[in-house]
């Protein structure tokens, strides 16, 4: 895949309108490019490092018990556009 | 009103209170005045509050002081903005577990403090809100992304601030400031109202003046969260009991990498003139090494990006936040995330999902993990035989505006020395230690291993009891 | 011709039982008004971080050990990245690579056994109602725990399918998992269905199934595409990889032939949860509140209660019914005839009841009193369709219905034969008939000593007696 394809592809992916011009600037393939030095590493036989963590939690954190949350309402008041209490989205079927 | 609080540490003024020499809302009006007066040449905050607010009457040890949070932490019924478009008018609904501990230990918020977008950046550039300045110079950059809350500390437009710190936010732009900047081990401070960028990076932290301000925030801050459970291993602790203690056995290590090529001479001599500073005081000096070292910043890039593209899926204009005009969702979604983020952010969300992608995932990605586990593996290493790590915390002192904005690649480097702590997940702080000919602040760096932020606290008073680079102010014209 | 085997694997999302959402405090009641069940971290606020309900482990590990899986000791979340209005983070919590429970079973029969490929725990997405022009979104149901069951391609027929539906519902159910409603969207059921040409080695290409609202819908959508199927490849033509959805109106699949960008779903191990270890303690529990499963119970009915294997199932397919069937015969002891009532009077009033069982008042006490009544001829058939008409929808408890109704049976002797005696000489043309050989007039007169008792004679004595008189 040519680089200006695979940016159209990554832009659909991540749901971002990419116009050709921007699609240089970004400068995306320099960047790809400088962390292909990853390449160089050997790992062979190497844990992947998932986050800091490095044992397991015994239990999770949290018991079963329903609490009711007091933001509803400030929750709503964010939203660009409502209808009854739902959240108004544009159409979604095409 | 003619009070010197500027001279005054934050402990001192919180002292000043508690002998009722002056109170919180004097204190308050004192900083919102210098706030009024220097920010439109420092662009340090985003929002100032014009009222004063105390909800707490606990007596803490930073009782009735102002604090500055940088704005992608939630504080309840305020905006939470991220520096971006894609979150006007989005006000949040919650305090973050951080704000909520500062609010009880009786401190007041005065407003909140410019970043790079989303905190994707080492200059606050990248703010849509226009970039802040350095106050040691104002052609300059203050750094990033917590350049904002640096920029505010330095200038003493609050006594303190926080940060947070995914790659070095806040240590570079406070060694770029010449104030004390402190990421802590990772799960040390709950991330609950922290609007993620690389949630296993991610770490709040104090901006402070000095070290004995920075402990006792800390105490305010630290502490497991129900909320996150990436806290869940890290004990309640009394930091400033650290303060004031000999440090003459220590053993400190000098790994070489962060020595080499890329290391302004300038710097390199002001790190220098603080090691023999400790050597005189008998602390020993070996040189470490920390192989892949090189590797850090690529491999950061990587998970970094990948975890933001995921964490930033969310700003798509349907709960809150900006929304594009269409009726149709797919090129709403399109339109409204074009418009709403910035350059930077595109192009970290792009490179994420990228290196996520089908066919990409293990070159990138699980390779990336790996090379992460490498870097933890040094490190480990390395705290085996010594106490602390020493190291430059920025390559370079500040730089102009502009100088680096169009070449992502160089102002990628800036982190270079602060990002390897971020993938280990251990504490690590910038502490004044000098300044460059053009009196240009330095920092030096301490790291230490997982939960021993004592040692750095430590060493770090040791130091600012015997020094005085921190208690320099930049003269504002 | 071609001859072919179906190969079917099942997809099951089953809504767990528990109080609160998987990774907050909100209730799980998603019928509640729009919008009402929500907070910061469902409705994917930035800042948000998930936590984790111990409960829905408990419920994941409780289901993994009755389909017989292997439970992971550690388990970690995964990022299944895509963007849908009904998502709010655009990302959903799930499990990829290390899933709570893997190579399982479900014995359908004796000689039938499915394979479970995993199961494993995510989260539900909100609510999309489609309007002219717009769309609306409910975030209730966001973050309500689900428990994915997904089958090996084992199953060889739609009606199989429609048994293995039955036959995880029924487990899941027993074990308190999940009440499986699936019109009320607690269980939602995906199929992959291909066709193989017999004897040959190579799988079909296969073809994704969704929008079946019903176990029944499931069988006919899966009837549908075999028959599809096999007749475009016997005409030459090629099957499309591809999903299909059921149309239940016009009782066939349809292409969705949506532009199908193809799905990338970037999964990544979530970095807001630390790993769970899933403790041998918190598996040794679980494993004890398993209980009984329905195919033990219905052994067990079998050999206790001496039903036949057909009673049995019938029983416990109804799991409140059976428990109830259990209770009564705390009080009596006679399985059978226990049994013969629930079947027979007890459930005729049942359903007439707008709730169904759920609404049943009657005590199991006061129902094996209603038995135990019949058999010691206290009181006959007729009372007991009359005190349970009374007794089953509303709080009226047995004893007293039988005094205030005089529904006693009139087991008297002396009584009785008075009673006879009245009806014979009042109905003398009756009798006459009889004697002349019209042995059917007997029921007539039978009937007319009923109606002067007010029906609390035994009809049976009635006619011994009204036999025997006429027999004179």
């Amino acid at each position: 895949m040519i680089e200006k394809e695979i940016i159209k592809r990554i832009g659909e992916l991540a749901r971002i309108e990419i116009s050709p011009e921007e699609s240089s600037n970004l400068q995306l393939f320099k960047i790809i490019e400088y962390v292909d030095k990853l390449k160089e590493v050997d790992i062979e036989g190497v844990e992947p490092m998932r986050g800091p963590q490095q044992q397991s939690l015994k239990t999770p954190p949290r018991q079963d018990k329903a609490i009711q949350d007091s933001t509803r309402k400030d929750i709503l008041n964010n939203a660009p556009s409502l209808s009854d209490g739902f959240f108004k989205i544009p159409k979604v079927i095409e | 009103m003619n009070l010197n609080l500027i001279e005054k540490s934050g402990y001192e003024i919180a002292r000043d209170i508690k002998d009722k020499k002056i109170n919180p809302e004097e204190v308050y009006s004192f900083f919102k005045e210098r706030i009024d007066k220097y920010n439109p040449r420092l662009n340090a905050f985003i929002e100032a509050y014009p009222d004063f607010s105390l909800s707490s009457s606990q007596n803490s040890s930073l009782f009735g002081l102002p604090i500055a949070i940088k704005d992608n932490i939630c504080i309840q019924g305020k905006e939470i903005t991220c520096a971006s478009k894609i979150l006007s008018s989005c006000r949040a609904v919650y305090d973050a577990t951080v704000i909520r501990k500062l609010k009880e230990a009786g401190l007041s918020l005065i407003g909140t403090t410019n970043m790079d977008e989303f905190a994707f950046g080492s200059s606050t550039e990248n703010s849509c809100y226009g970039p802040s300045k350095n106050p040691w110079d104002t052609d300059r950059v203050p750094g990033g992304s917590s350049g904002g809350s640096a920029a505010a500390v330095a200038a003493r437009l609050v006594p303190f601030a926080l940060g947070s710190d995914t790659a070095g936010s806040i240590r570079q732009p406070a060694s770029l400031c010449g104030v004390v900047g402190f990421k802590p081990t990772y799960g040390r401070v709950s991330r609950f109202g922290l609007v993620a960028f690389g949630s296993s990076l991610d770490q709040i932290g104090p901006i402070t003046g000095n070290i004995k301000d920075c402990a006792s925030l800390l105490d305010i801050i630290c502490g497991p969260d129900k909320f996150d459970s990436t806290t869940a291993q890290a004990g309640e602790q009394n930091f400033t009991e650290a303060l004031g203690q000999d440090i003459s056995s220590l053993k400190i290590g000098l790994p070489k990498e962060y020595f080499g090529e890329g290391l302004d001479p300038q710097i390199k001599e002001r790190i220098e003139a603080a090691i023999n500073f400790f050597k005189k005081e008998k602390v020993e000096f070996v040189q470490v090494s920390l192989p892949h070292t090189q590797y850090a910043l690529p491999a950061y890039y990587v998970i970094a990006c990948s975890e933001a593209s995921s964490n930033l899926q969310r700003f798509d204009g349907i709960r809150y936040g900006q929304r594009a005009q269409g009726n149709k969702l797919g090129p709403v979604y399109e339109k409204s995330r074009r418009l709403g983020f910035g350059r930077e952010t595109k192009r970290r969300i792009l490179l994420g999902t990228y290196s996520l992608s089908s066919g990409y995932y293990d070159l990138y990605y699980t390779r990336a993990l790996k090379v992460r586990r490498l870097i933890k593996n040094d490190f480990d290493r390395v705290f085996k035989e010594v106490d602390a790590i020493l190291t430059p915390s920025s390559p370079t002192p500040a730089f102009k505006i502009g100088e680096k904005i169009k070449d992502p690649l160089k102002m990628y480097l800036s982190d270079v020395y602060t990002i390897s702590s971020n993938l280990a997940g251990i504490p690590a702080a910038s502490i004044p230690c000098g300044f460059t000919k053009d009196n240009l602040p330095v920092g030096m760096q301490l790291m230490a291993k997982d939960f021993d932020e004592e040692i750095i606290i430590k060493i770090a008073d040791f130091f600012q009891s015997h020094t005085d680079f921190h208690q320099k102010i930049p003269q504002l014209k | 011709m071609k001859e072919f085997d179906t190969v079917i694997g099942l997809e099951v999302h089953v809504q767990l039982n528990t109080e609160a959402k998987i990774f907050c405090s909100c209730p799980t009641e998603f019928e509640a008004p729009p919008n009402t069940n929500i907070c910061p971290v469902c409705c994917g606020y930035p800042g948000t971080l998930p936590v984790f309900n111990e409960g829905a482990l408990r419920l994941g590990v409780r289901a993994g050990l009755a389909l017989n899986c292997r439970i992971n000791k550690s388990i970690y979340f995964e990022r299944k990245n895509y963007f849908y209005p009904d998502l709010p983070k655009n990302y959903q919590i799930s499990q990829y690579a290390s899933p709570l429970g893997y190579q399982g079973f479900l014995q359908l029969s004796p000689e039938r056994k499915v394979g479970i490929d995993r199961v494993h725990l995510e989260e539900d997405a909100g609510k999309l109602i489609h309007k002219q022009g717009y769309s609306l979104a409910d975030f209730n149901r966001a973050g309500i725990p689900l428990l994915e069951i997904v089958s090996a391609p084992d199953i060889r027929s739609p009606q199989e399918a429609f048994d293995y539906l039955a036959c995880l519902k029924l487990i899941l159910q027993y074990i308190g998992v999940s009440t499986c409603d699936m019109e009320k969207g607690y269980l939602r059921c995906d199929a992959n269905i291909s066709l193989k040409e017999k004897e040959s080695k190579t799988f079909g290409t296969k073809v994704e199934l969704k929008n079946m609202n019903s176990f029944k819908g499931v069988r006919a959508a899966l009837e549908y595409e075999q028959t599809r199927q096999a007749g475009r490849i016997r005409a030459g033509e090629k099957i499309i990889q591809e999903t299909r959805l059921w149309d239940v109106q016009r009782l066939k699949t349809f292409s969705m032939r949506s532009k199908e960008e193809a799905h990338d779903y970037r999964y990544f191990p979530d970095p807001d949860l630390p790993d769970f270890a899933v403790s041998d303690q918190l598996i040794a529990q679980e494993k004890e509140s398993l209980g009984e499963l329905p195919s033990q119970r219905r052994k067990r009915f079998i050999e206790q209660y001496r039903l036949s294997g057909k009673e049995s199932s019938l029983l416990i397919e109804n799991k409140p019914l059976a428990d109830f069937f259990e209770q009564v015969l705390k009080f009596y002891h006679d399985s059978q005839k226990v049994h013969k009532l629930l079947f027979g009077p007890f459930l005729e009033q049942v359903n007439l009841l707008e709730g169904g069982f759920d609404s049943v008042k009657i005590s199991a006490k006061d129902l094996a009193k209603v038995v135990q009544y019949f058999q010691e001829g206290k009181i006959n058939n007729i009372a007991v369709r009359k005190i349970l008409s009374l007794a089953v929808p509303a709080e009226k408890s047995v004893d007293r219905i039988i005094k205030e109704e005089k529904l006693t049976q009139i087991s008297d002797q002396v009584g009785l034969e008075d009673i006879v005696d009245n009806v014979l000489s009042e109905n003398s043309k009756a009798a006459t008939e009889y004697k002349q050989g019209k042995t059917k007039a007997v029921q007539f007169l039978v009937g007319q000593a009923m109606k002067k008792t007010r029906g609390r004679a035994s009809p049976q004595a009635v006619r011994d007696i009204l036999e025997r008189r006429l027999k004179e």
